[in-house]
């Protein structure tokens, strides 16, 4: 997973803690870029051969075959968009998530926020949670058990500050 | 846990459905892989029925128990179905098994279109299998479906062109997913370069995937047309070129060889560092070893069509460049020899395969550099020793990678560890048969025994006996396999989550059985 901890960012104050976590996603931007060319070109190329020597029938098939990896692709592009946002901003808990074209935010008060972080089973699972007014908001889900506990107990330090 | 509410993007996983639903509309990959398995089981028993029933015809000269016609349709789905119905299946059931378990990743990239590329297989496996009922029966014209036999049979050849595209289709969706599963989701530190051999060969697998599927989606609408629509792309009636179609049809075959092949060389990479305790002796040279192979497997497709008459320059080049196979060929099975090489060694039922795979394949291999000289291959093309050299890559080489990784998996999979007793009377019956079957094969071809026909001379005669009683013990004894399988799943010796002393790699440290979500946070690899 990728995460940031900022300090500071845009919209919100000066000092105010923000944390960001996305998806674990091995391929960079220009590699994304070289796949799916090398895919689509050695496959069109092949076909563009066989055309040319008149069995153009092959054509429409490498075709479509790029069409589905060009839209496999892009399908990947918007899951890289997914990310999982914490921001303590002065008497403000702010939660923010997006999945896909989905997104949700949650404001919570400060002052009545709990960290809840259950590892009944250590190494498996930890489940990390933020509650308020009787909902409890799972935190946490690009991250790793180790991670998870770290960020527990940062958020322990910044509510009570 | 407190009872107050919970919200948040879901990972807790929503209610699985239970029964017939559950495998209707699974999306884990684990489900997907173990449907792909079963289905690639069911297809090698009625591959391998078809099989037993052409050696049954051929125990005697003479035709015995079937029309020469029938037994060519034999033939013919017996090649279609064993590869694109058994063997390819297979390893996708270890890729989708095995491959987001070993990069840390919790599904593949695609979970649905996964689903429908598996689903999209039975009804093409229904098909094929179905066309014998049709009038004028199955196909007839050998796997490779040839003009201009291809353009002049009955409805069966139509509905096997679609199966063709339905299969087609399902592998194109599942290289798709292997490749982004592979380059978009390892874990954390786990770069290309210490990636386990088996998503190396399968990622190459699927790029020969993808180049390919549309060449062959293509040939074969060609034929269609050419049958139903009036179109001459091979008929030489209406001045169309038969040739041309093997030109197209190998430009797909040849690395279609290959796709059977690069998965069983990922699976015998993992095993052999295993039991020899020790790392795979020159990880870097495999990868690129296997690269090599597949970029020189676009350039070799009319080694296939020596006979048809080439050009003689035409002859000369891929006559070498055939033989240039070789050198990353060698380099693997040197690698393999090297990583046994002082090693502490154990004899478990998944290394005996892996071992029979690498001396075995290797009998195949060296049969296919004996056909790669044009003036012999002249002289052998279409006799029974291109049948042994084959089989000497095909079921020495991919069946029997597949059952090293079943062996070999089988316990992380099922949380039981198989019999191993009869693990062992599974593989000296199958080494012993396959032997018998098919090493005679090569005298067969070599004294001018032509294949494809239900009839042979005389003096054929012991050979063929041999390798008929062969195929029986080869045929019957893979019962046994099926009994091994089935009893893990039922019970036994709980399996340790480090099922094997020597095994390195993710997909050891999660329990055994492997939990229904697995990695839903990626680990971090040092």
């Amino acid at each position: 997973m990728d995460q940031t901890n900022k300090e500071d960012r845009e919209g919100v104050s000066e000092g105010a803690f923000v944390f960001q976590s996305r998806p674990n996603r091995s391929l960079t931007q220009s590699q994304h870029r070289l796949a799916f060319w090398s895919l689509a070109g050695s496959c069109c190329a092949t076909a563009g051969g066989f055309a040319l020597l008149g069995y153009w029938p092959v054509l429409p098939f490498a075709g479509l075959e790029a069409g589905l990896l060009a839209w496999s692709f892009a399908a990947l592009r918007r899951q890289d968009g997914n990310y999982e946002t914490l921001t303590i901003d002065g008497d403000k808990v702010v939660l923010e998530w997006c999945t896909g074209t989905h997104r949700e935010r949650r404001e919570m008060n400060r002052r009545w926020v709990c960290v809840v972080c259950d590892c009944g089973t250590p190494g498996r699972n930890c489940r990390l949670s933020l509650r308020s007014h009787g909902r409890e908001t799972r935190i946490g889900q690009y991250l790793s058990d180790e991670a998870r506990l770290h960020l527990a107990a940062t958020l322990r330090k910044k509510l009570r500050a | 846990m407190s009872d107050a509410a919970t919200d948040h993007a879901d990972h807790g996983h929503p209610v699985h459905p239970t029964g017939i639903m559950r495998w209707l509309t699974t999306t884990n990959h684990k489900d997907i892989g173990t449907m792909y398995l079963w289905f690639a089981l069911i297809m090698l028993f009625s591959a391998g029925t078809m099989a037993l029933l052409i050696r049954a015809e051929l125990f005697h000269p003479g035709l015995q128990l079937m029309r020469p016609d029938f037994f060519n349709q034999l033939t013919t789905m017996h090649g279609l179905i064993m590869i694109f119905g058994a063997i390819m299946p297979a390893f996708t059931g270890f890729a989708n098994w095995q491959i987001p378990l070993m990069l840390g990743a919790p599904d593949m990239a695609f979970p649905r279109m996964n689903n429908w590329s598996f689903w999209l297989l039975p009804v093409a496996g229904v098909m094929l299998l179905g066309s014998f009922w049709l009038p004028g029966g199955a196909v007839a014209g050998g796997w490779t479906m040839y003009p201009p036999l291809f353009i002049q049979g009955g409805v069966s050849y139509d509905l096997t062109i679609l199966a063709i595209h339905i299969m087609g289709l399902s592998s194109i969706m599942g290289s798709i997913n292997i490749i982004t599963t592979i380059l978009n989701m390892r874990a954390p530190g786990l770069t290309l370069m210490k990636m386990p051999l088996f998503c190396w060969t399968w990622l190459i697998t699927a790029y020969l995937l993808i180049a390919t599927m549309p060449v062959l989606a293509g040939a074969v609408t060609m034929l269609l047309t050419d049958r139903n629509f009036g179109t001459h792309f091979f008929n030489a009636a209406g001045g169309g070129d038969p040739v041309m179609f093997q030109h197209i049809f190998w430009f797909f075959g040849h690395p279609e060889v290959y796709i059977l092949i690069l998965p069983a060389f990922g699976i015998v990479s993992q095993i052999i560092p295993t039991f020899a305790r020790k790392p795979l002796f020159g990880y870097a040279s495999m990868v690129y070893a296997t690269a090599s192979i597949a970029i020189l497997s676009f350039i070799v497709w009319a080694h296939h069509m020596f006979a048809v008459g080439l050009p003689v320059a035409a002859q000369l080049f891929f006559m070498f460049s055939t033989m240039l196979i070789a050198v990353p060929t060698g380099v693997k099975v040197f690698n393999w020899v090297a990583t046994m090489w002082k090693g502490s060694l154990t004899f478990e039922t998944p290394m005996l395969f892996a071992i029979a795979f690498v001396c075995l394949f290797t009998i195949g291999g060296f049969s296919g550099l004996v056909l790669a000289m044009a003036p012999v291959d002249i002289q052998l093309q279409d006799t029974y020793y291109v049948v042994a050299h084959f089989h000497y890559v095909l079921v020495s080489g991919a069946l029997f990678a597949i059952f090293a990784g079943i062996y070999f998996w089988l316990p992380k999979w099922t949380g039981h560890m198989y019999n191993e007793t009869l693990g062992k009377i599974h593989f000296w019956f199958s080494v012993v048969g396959m032997n018998i079957v098919f090493f005679p094969m090569h005298f067969l071809g070599l004294a001018g025994m032509p294949r494809r026909i239900p009839d042979y001379a005389l003096q054929f005669t012991q050979f063929n006996q041999i390798a008929s009683v062969g195929a029986y013990i080869f045929g019957f004894s893979q019962l046994i396999f099926v009994a091994v399988v089935l009893k893990a799943i039922r019970g036994g010796a709980k399996a340790p989550d480090r099922v094997w002393e020597g095994a390195e790699g993710l997909e050891w440290t999660v329990p055994s059985p492997a939990p229904y979500h697995t990695f839903e946070t990626a680990p971090v690899v040092k």
